[in-house]
């Protein structure tokens, strides 16, 4: 079968990397979205997220790539995705009417034979209720990673497909175009499609959770996380690419998304969901490990100290805030003064009274008492600690993912934090 | 969790601290008075939450937009008549909440109505007493959330301690107190066990920051930092200068730790420093003797 026409109805960070990949691959895409304002900006190539090689890739793809705002467009696709974002609430809970409404316009103007996919992460039982003939429609477990999306969209290691019948061959164009990336298929019906993705982060949770568990216990007897954490990368039952890295609490919302999903289904059908709540206990508790840090360490010892701050993005190479670790911990610092510095996000985003952006990290340690580095960003790497050291006032530096080398830094006299290890290692 | 519905320090028309003549109420008065707030102190003396309308007496010396801090308590509650005397105290705080146009209450409860065997308490660890005295605390928590109108703060504490404590407790008071007599301090098993143990200036200021920023919500009123029993009673020995021994008996319990996560704290008022344990043993022992 020759490759179809893809249509990707919303130009969200997961459309646009989803979209890019797939006419990567050779297939004419049509990127779809209503708001005007962006679909100028992308077809004059300015995206409008930030993510390792998709500005190269949307370029090499040129005219096979078209943004439009007209919905009609989309009619002459073989396949479409719905990749609009599914905005949650406070607790997690998914708001899907925003998608309802899109695929109720999306549904009219589909050809004939064309199949709908929806891309988008949504709560079990969604799909299956959208009125389409169940040999069109799917629902695909989407693979979106901060940072990373494009290596994720370009070389999946298996997709998950949810079918109204899953023995039953996949739609010709639909099956072309996940062909055209070679690896595994795996068809499985709608609820357990839906329900493969939440499982799949409940996995990561959990190790992370061991990881936050763990590492702070390390902290407090004198072990190092980083030490243990080769030796269980090589039980097999563990594996090289388990999520066994400390962090601020399970940041992104997806995770938490999940995490309330299955808490809402566990108290509907009265299932146990205890360790989820721990799991959620435990973030929260690890989020403000560096929060508690500088209030023992630093706020307690001087008046009106200043804070260096690298980094605010949710994570590195993104230029997303949402549910940030660096956001959440500052905001509770609005009595101080912070000097801060990303490398892609403005001092703006902060919203911190007191806060003051800085053009390098080593200008916003200058006079520090204290450097916070919250988001791991490459750049941060290639600081020198005796360079940093050299410009602080103060010696601590509160580093939870060692961006730092800790040796270096010890060496050139800072009081270098690092999550999952002593004071001083 | 704690939120404010003052971001600015805003004094209130007026605090009435029921309880004013106890420990922590007299704390609390001195700290108000100090950062000028008008305050009206109201003891046993004044009102008797046990008599015959008790509720009624208290409630005729409210003003609209008052904040009324309620200490008085017969704690610890350790018997069933204690228990019933307290939830006729509280039934009569709740007449006065549910019947007076307040601006803000302020329920000093305590860090009993936690489970016994949560290692790591916060503001959200659930509230599972195993004591009379943190059931009593709770159902006075849970009354009050009942039928207050007005913004309401439920303060938590750990252990309290101070000079002026009349409790003679298991803790640092009484350490305090055997240290400056020269006797020796007797301890349940080793004095393994870590508690947190929060300087009465402490939560005198955490209340008064409640009562500023007008906050409702729970918070736990607490140091951050979790001692042994020994390390305190060596801390008081040490401070005394004194000659005391500090002597370990068989055990006759399993040991139990308990330590705080202070985050709803730092995020509620991040100007605030906990006083650390062997400063504040200090200046209880200084007040002591100046008293």
């Amino acid at each position: 079968m020759s490759l179809p026409v893809v249509g990707f109805a919303g130009m969200t960070h997961l459309g646009l990397v989803s979209a890019t990949a797939v006419t990567a691959r050779g297939m004419p895409t049509v990127c779809y979205d209503p708001d005007q304002a962006l679909v100028a900006r992308l077809r004059n190539r300015e995206l409008p997220v930030v993510e390792p090689d998709l500005d190269d890739m949307v370029a090499a793809n040129g005219d096979r790539q078209t943004f439009t705002a007209d919905l009609a467009d989309l009619s002459a696709c073989g396949v479409v995705y719905i990749a609009k974002d599914v905005p949650t609430d406070d607790t997690g809970k998914s708001d899907t009417s925003g998608i309802a409404a899109l695929i109720e316009q999306i549904l009219p103007i589909l050809g004939e034979k064309a199949v709908l996919v929806i891309l988008c992460q949504v709560p079990p039982g969604f799909t299956r209720k959208i009125p389409l003939e169940p040999s069109r429609l799917y629902y695909q477990v989407e693979t979106l990673i901060f940072g990373r999306a494009v290596e994720r969209a370009t070389q999946p290691e298996r997709y998950i497909v949810g079918c109204a019948a899953p023995d039953a061959p996949l739609h010709p164009a639909f099956e072309a175009v996940l062909a055209a990336f070679g690896c595994p298929i795996l068809s499985m019906r709608y609820e357990s499609a839906e329900l493969a993705k939440i499982s799949i982060n409940m996995c990561l949770v959990a190790s992370v959770s061991v990881a936050n568990t763990m590492a702070e216990i390390c902290e407090k007897i004198g072990a190092v996380w980083s030490e243990i954490v080769p030796a269980l990368k090589l039980d097999r039952r563990i594996g090289q690419y388990s999520y066994l890295s400390p962090g601020l609490g399970i940041a992104g919302g997806n995770l938490e998304r999940d995490l309330a999903t299955v808490l809402r289904f566990s108290e509907e059908y009265g299932t146990d969901s205890g360790v989820v709540s721990a799991w959620i206990a435990n973030s929260r508790h690890r989020r403000d490990w560096a929060l508690r840090l500088v209030h023992e360490s630093a706020l307690r010892e001087k008046v009106d100290p200043v804070l260096a701050v690298w980094g605010l993005a949710y994570k590195e190479n993104t230029h997303s805030t949402k549910n940030s670790p660096s956001l959440a911990t500052i905001a509770p610092l609005a009595p101080y003064r912070l000097r801060v510095f990303d490398p892609v996000i403005p001092v703006a985003a902060a919203n911190h009274p007191r806060a003051e952006g800085a053009t390098s990290p080593v200008e916003a340690a200058s006079g520090a008492d204290a450097l916070l580095i919250l988001t791991p960003w490459p750049v941060f790497r290639q600081a020198d600690p005796a360079a940093v050291a050299k410009v602080m006032a103060g010696r601590l530096v509160i580093d939870p993912y060692a961006v730092l080398d800790h040796q270096a830094a010890t060496t050139a006299g800072l009081d270098h934090r690092v999550l999952g290890a002593p004071a001083a290692v | 969790m704690l939120t404010h519905t003052h971001n600015a320090l805003t004094r209130p028309s007026r605090v009435v601290v029921m309880g004013a003549g106890g420990f922590v109420g007299g704390a609390i008065l001195a700290r108000l008075k100090a950062l000028d707030v008008p305050v009206l102190p109201v003891s046993r003396t004044d009102v008797d939450l046990l008599g015959e309308g008790g509720g009624a007496a208290l409630a005729a010396l409210l003003h609209p937009g008052d904040v009324l801090v309620a200490v008085s308590a017969k704690a610890p509650c350790k018997t069933p008549a204690m228990m019933e005397e307290n939830m006729r105290m509280v039934a009569a705080l709740c007449q006065v909440a549910a019947g007076s146009e307040l601006a803000q209450v302020v329920n000093i409860s305590s860090d009993a109505v936690y489970t016994d065997d949560a290692p790591l308490v916060s503001e959200f660890t659930p509230a599972a007493p195993a004591s009379l005295h943190g059931t009593m605390h709770l159902a006075r928590e849970i009354m009050l959330r009942g039928v207050c109108k007005a913004p309401l703060a439920v303060l938590r504490p750990s252990i309290i301690y101070g000079a002026a404590d009349p409790h003679n407790g298991y803790g640092p008071n009484r350490f305090r107190r055997l240290a400056a007599e020269g006797k020796e301090i007797t301890l349940f098993g080793e004095g393994e066990e870590k508690r947190d143990h929060v300087f009465v200036d402490d939560v005198a200021e955490l209340v008064a920051l409640t009562i500023l920023h007008g906050s409702r919500g729970v918070l736990n009123l607490t140091s951050g930092e979790s001692h042994s029993f020994r390390d305190v009673a060596e801390m008081a020995v040490r401070l005394a200068g004194s000659a005391s021994t500090v002597k370990g008996t068989p055990r006759q319990n399993p040991i139990t730790h308990r330590h705080f996560d202070v985050t709803v704290r730092l995020r509620a008022f991040p100007t605030f420093r906990a006083t650390p344990l062997a400063e504040g043993m200090a200046k209880a022992r200084r007040d002591m003797e100046n008293n």
